[in-house]
């Protein structure tokens, strides 16, 4: 019996003693050096992995990173699609938020931000806010908090144009919606699409096209006072016309063949192949398009505003847009974590980071001077920043549970399932329920 | 300590184990999850008790009476067209009635070695407005405006899944009836055959009745299979267009993931359970019925 206890001492010890020596060491270290102690930290990113653009042009952005702050480390963890914002919801439900993290400035992932999971950066950017665009600095918290530091400026509804197709079909730029569908018999007798657009994820078709339309029915003001509930509503008939003019676009067969069943992406294949004479889509294609372009190509493809619209109450030319993405922080981090995640955020959509961003096509939401050597298409891309209106992006402002009814009641629209007006009033049903709280 | 004692504290110490995981990750996210049914929980901050509100919402929502719709046909698809289709198969292969069975086995076997995901696009390329087929009859009628209006029509646009779903799972079942075709001794058969019986009155006679029990097994498989398919269809349609493709699974997803509504997702969850048991009680009273008979 002795013996065994006396085997058991012996084996118990064993199995702690690394440990103690283990544990030991470390504080040790962290003591000795604090100076040389090399911070890590977790950084959940939206990013395609599989782009052979956006993955290569991050992992740049990293690299340069990390050889100016060697001590720190970053441990990134990818998502993308609607599989990012599961995770991240899930994450942040078992209490697993990582240190860093990509947020929306709008409502899609405030059930994040407006649950006291991150950091205001406010602290941080004071001194800060006119380097970048004003949109880039609106409040995104209720008392005017800035959860995330916007790396972009979204601009969701461009019209992109090949000018080659145009001129060789003998058409010029549509300066008003009628002139842009009589064109639509023209462009199909030749094989062609008149609007690329791929909307089986059904998101586009409110992102890319109906928020701008919206904006041009009804004017800022308008559009203003719907998304309060204050004197207007999306049953007005401003909203009504915006959505019978998708519905008149897809009845004349103005969109790609069968867009609702197209995967995204299928758009800008259609556009660069030259199978289509205009593409609508956001400001980011021009990232794509820098690689899948060639540079005779990039010599006759324009962005354009989307023509004016019969009885139009808003500013012509006007496009929709919304800042962009960017990283925040994690509430629970210390004082030492939090400057080490923000030298991250600040090296990415500060100066630095915006400038490497710049040459890969992306409009930063960082003030800088249109570099000389750029890319044509970027040229283009600040050009058209700097010259147009701009709106809201439906998605930006209104909430999940609406907006995916309304994505989805949109392609009921083109089907012939539902009416313009049913698609307006259910949505303000739903805003006036979900969003403005009206039960 | 007693044998009596010593006997039970052994059967503890073997079960409590098993137990205690078993009921924290089966019985315990069941309960939570059907508690949480009752409620208007959003992921983050207190939840109101709704009561059945969640249930009534689900229950009148045309979309879930779509998808539901959607999960009987693929529930049909698989018991009447998985099954059968995989026992024909199995029989030919094991009667030996084509050449160059081998191949054939694992040829029709393939498609469920195959990730979901890799077949959802596989397919896409063939079915889409951008795929295979279309392009064809564009190419071959000079209509560049083409479009398979099978995927916008409510009610045919779930066929083209149910097909994708035909081909990937009926190998299965042909490996789990080739598998129990063979535990037949071959002397039985040889003796009907003696005896005179037909190919017809030998899988009647011999054949089928023998095989009730792993037919009902692989019934209920295919019953809860189809009320929670999701991987593909996610990958393939993603419900749309406009639901049209929509399954319950999918639906709670949705509700649950895009639009924080856990309670609602919850209830969707358990009328999946609810479901699925229900289906398989049935089934396992028909099956009885039917071994009854042969008895």
């Amino acid at each position: 019996m002795r013996t065994n206890r006396l085997l058991l001492t012996v084996f118990v010890s064993l199995l702690l003693f690394p440990s103690l020596i283990f544990s030991a060491g470390t504080k040790e270290t962290a003591q000795s050096s604090k100076k040389d102690e090399v911070i890590e930290l977790s950084v959940y990113h939206f990013l395609d992995q599989t782009d052979k653009t956006t993955a290569p042009n991050f992992a740049f952005l990293v690299g340069e990173f990390e050889k100016k702050n060697p001590n720190i480390k970053l441990n990134f963890e990818y998502g993308y699609g609607e599989s990012f914002h599961d995770k991240l919801q899930t994450l942040a439900v078992s209490g697993q938020l990582p240190d860093i993290l990509l947020l929306y400035p709008g409502k899609r992932t405030s059930q994040v931000s407006d649950a006291g999971l991150v950091k205001d950066l406010r602290p941080w950017i004071k001194g800060h806010e006119s380097e970048f665009a004003d949109m880039a600095m609106q409040g995104q918290g209720k008392n005017g908090e800035i959860w995330e530091l916007p790396e972009d400026i979204s601009i969701t509804s461009i019209m992109y144009t090949n000018n080659r197709l145009l001129k060789e079909l003998g058409l010029t730029l549509p300066k008003g919606l009628d002139e842009l569908i009589a064109q639509g018999p023209a462009i199909r007798a030749k094989g062609l699409i008149p609007l690329s657009i791929a909307n089986k994820d059904a998101w586009p078709m409110q992102s890319c096209l109906a928020g701008m339309l919206v904006e041009r029915t009804g004017g800022m003001q308008w559009f203003d006072k719907a998304i309060a509930g204050k004197g207007a509503g999306f049953a007005d008939p401003q909203f009504v016309a915006a959505m019978d003019i998708i519905k008149q676009l897809s009845d004349k067969q103005m969109f790609s063949p069968g867009t609702n069943q197209l995967a995204y992406g299928q758009g800008l294949d259609d556009f660069v192949n030259e199978k289509a004479v205009y593409l609508i889509d956001g400001g980011w294609m021009v990232n794509n398009m820098i690689g899948e372009l060639t540079d005779e190509q990039k010599t006759y493809m324009s962005l354009e505003s989307f023509p004016d619209v019969p009885n139009q109450k808003g500013k012509s030319l006007s496009a929709s847009a919304t800042a962009g993405q960017g990283f925040g922080m994690n509430a629970k981090l210390n004082e030492a974590q939090s400057e080490a995640a923000w030298k991250w955020i600040w090296f990415y959509s500060g100066p630095e980071g915006s400038t490497i961003r710049q040459r890969f096509g992306r409009l930063p939401a960082y003030k800088l001077a249109e570099p000389a050597d750029a890319d044509p298409m970027i040229k283009k891309l600040i050009a058209f920043a700097g010259k147009v209106p701009m709106g809201y992006v439906m998605d930006a402002v209104l909430g999940a549970e609406p907006i995916g009814a309304f994505n989805i009641n949109l392609q009921r629209m083109m089907f012939g399932t539902m009416t313009a007006k049913q698609v307006a009033q259910d949505l303000e049903t739903m805003v006036n329920k979900i969003d403005r709280g009206n039960k | 300590m007693t044998f009596k004692q010593q006997k039970m504290a052994s059967y503890l110490i073997l079960i409590i184990p098993g137990l205690l995981l078993f009921a924290s990750v089966i019985v315990f996210p069941i309960f939570y999850s059907f508690s949480l049914s009752f409620t208007t929980w959003s992921g983050y901050g207190k939840s109101l008790f709704v009561g059945f509100e969640n249930y009534r919402n689900i229950l009148t929502d045309p979309v879930f009476l779509h998808a539901l719709r959607n999960n009987m046909l693929i529930v049909a698809i698989s018991v009447f067209g998985q099954i059968p289709l995989g026992f024909l198969l199995a029989y030919m292969l094991h009667r030996k009635m084509v050449k160059g069975g081998e191949f054939y086995q694992t040829m029709i076997f393939l498609p469920i070695t195959i990730s979901p995901v890799v077949v959802a696009l596989l397919w896409n390329q063939i079915f889409s407005s951008s795929g295979m087929i279309t392009a064809l009859i564009r190419r071959f009628s000079g209509n560049s405006q083409y479009v398979m209006k099978i995927f916008e029509d409510k009610s045919l646009a779930i066929v083209p899944i149910l097909f994708v779903l035909l081909w990937m799972h009926t190998g299965t079942y042909m490996i789990i009836y080739l598998a129990n075709l063979q535990k037949i001794t071959p002397s039985v058969l040889e003796a009907a055959q003696i005896d005179g019986a037909t190919e017809a009155q030998m899988l009647g006679r011999i054949i089928l009745p023998s095989m009730i029990g792993t037919i009902a097994t692989t019934a209920i498989f295919a019953i809860a299979g189809s009320l929670k398919a999701f991987d593909l269809i996610f990958a393939m349609t993603g419900g749309g267009p406009a639901h049209f493709t929509e399954v319950i699974a999918l639906y709670m997803y949705t509700n649950t993931f895009k639009y924080y509504k856990y309670g609602f997702g919850s209830a969707a969850s358990i009328l999946i359970v609810a479901l699925s048991v229900g289906l398989i009680l049935i089934l396992q009273g028909t099956s009885k019925r039917i071994e009854r008979k042969y008895e």
